[in-house]
């Protein structure tokens, strides 16, 4: 960690690591735009709001509740209360920044969402030579990678028509293949169940805003009280 | 939507995503966490993943129109499941995935 310049080795590692959440964001992320482009998004606005806010969930929300005619209010307070998941990964990643400077502790945190929070994570278990930059870099290339998607996508918006279904099953395929690369024990097992029962839960009962916070932390507080009755 | 809604959009949701994002982070950050913390924060990958995979795939309102059309993600996930314990790699199952559900799509 000493300097502050990514080695070749950094970029190469956080590349490959990176890599498949990059092509799963220009399948996805040129629909996004074209729908972006619907509400009269700009280009330049598309890439704004991707580099900066960078949410697949909040920016699919965006012109699918305003073209709905939703109002500004209810549009914000929606795509925010989606987003609240984001803190769980922000805790999640609190033992591997401990001695980070907060500078690149910001950066990363910043930039962190549901795709580069599994990968990120899984390395930071699984590599020693994973480091907080890495992380870092792998965030960075995949929102460039989401960014450029928006933004082409909401320049040929009007004449491009990409089934949606299918090419957002690519992002479902990752936390798939995420999901399954978890250990495998009772207690997993306990907060899959959980979790997956608190989504639905959630989306019979009207919320579907929030169901995957929700769905969650019910998923952690059952993992945590089965751990208790076991004794451990 | 005009400049001004973006305006006011963008700033909002911004605002909000940051908190989300950093508060957690640099509360916890470089803090002596109690065991059961750590527990519970090694718990949020699969619950976070199995929330995740379960909003996307769930969808009650599909099972009441169309339960055969409903299942469509349910079988493309189990293809992905297959793949993932066979290569665990993030592309292939991507590919793979896409693949299932668009087949399955034409099928169904």
């Amino acid at each position: 960690m000493s300097g502050t310049v990514p080695t070749k080795e950094d970029i190469l590692s956080a590349f490959r690591a990176a890599l498949p959440v990059m092509l799963g964001y220009l399948a996805i992320g040129l629909p996004c735009g074209i729908m972006e482009s619907k509400v009269g998004f700009s280009p330049l606005m598309s890439f704004v709001l991707s580099m900066t806010f960078y949410s697949g969930a909040g920016q699919f929300m965006i012109p699918s509740m305003w073209l709905a005619g939703s109002p500004l209010y209810s549009v914000i307070a929606s795509v925010s209360f989606v987003n609240t998941r984001q803190m769980l990964y922000s805790a999640a990643f609190s033992p591997y920044f401990s001695d980070v400077s907060r500078p690149l502790a910001f950066f990363f945190s910043a930039t962190v969402t549901d795709e580069s929070f599994g990968v990120s994570l899984e390395k930071f278990v699984t590599d020693e030579a994973w480091t907080p930059r890495r992380a870092l870099l792998v965030n960075l290339m995949s929102m460039t990678s989401w960014g450029v998607a928006n933004t082409v996508g909401t320049a040929v918006g009007p004449v491009l028509n990409l089934p949606l279904a299918v090419t957002s099953f690519a992002m479902t395929s990752i936390f798939v293949c995420l999901l399954v690369g978890q250990p495998l024990n009772r207690t997993t097992a306990v907060v899959v169940g959980v979790a997956f029962a608190g989504v639905l839960v959630c989306k019979l009962v009207g919320l579907a805003g929030p169901a995957i916070l929700f769905g969650a932390l019910a998923g952690v507080v059952a993992g945590m009280v089965f751990e208790v009755a076991r004794g451990r | 939507m005009t400049l001004s809604d973006f305006a006011i959009l963008y700033v909002s949701v911004l605002a909000t995503m940051l908190a989300c994002r950093c508060i957690p982070l640099f509360v916890l950050k470089g803090r002596e966490l109690s065991p059961r913390l750590t527990q519970a924060l090694g718990l949020i990958p699969a619950a976070a993943f199995a929330a995740l995979v379960a909003n996307d795939i769930v969808s009650p309102s599909a099972f009441a129109t169309n339960p055969v059309q409903a299942m469509v993600p349910f079988a493309a996930s189990a293809v992905v499941v297959v793949v993932a314990r066979k290569t665990g790699s993030l592309i292939w199952c991507a590919i793979v995935g896409m693949a299932a559900y668009a087949l399955l799509t034409m099928v169904i």
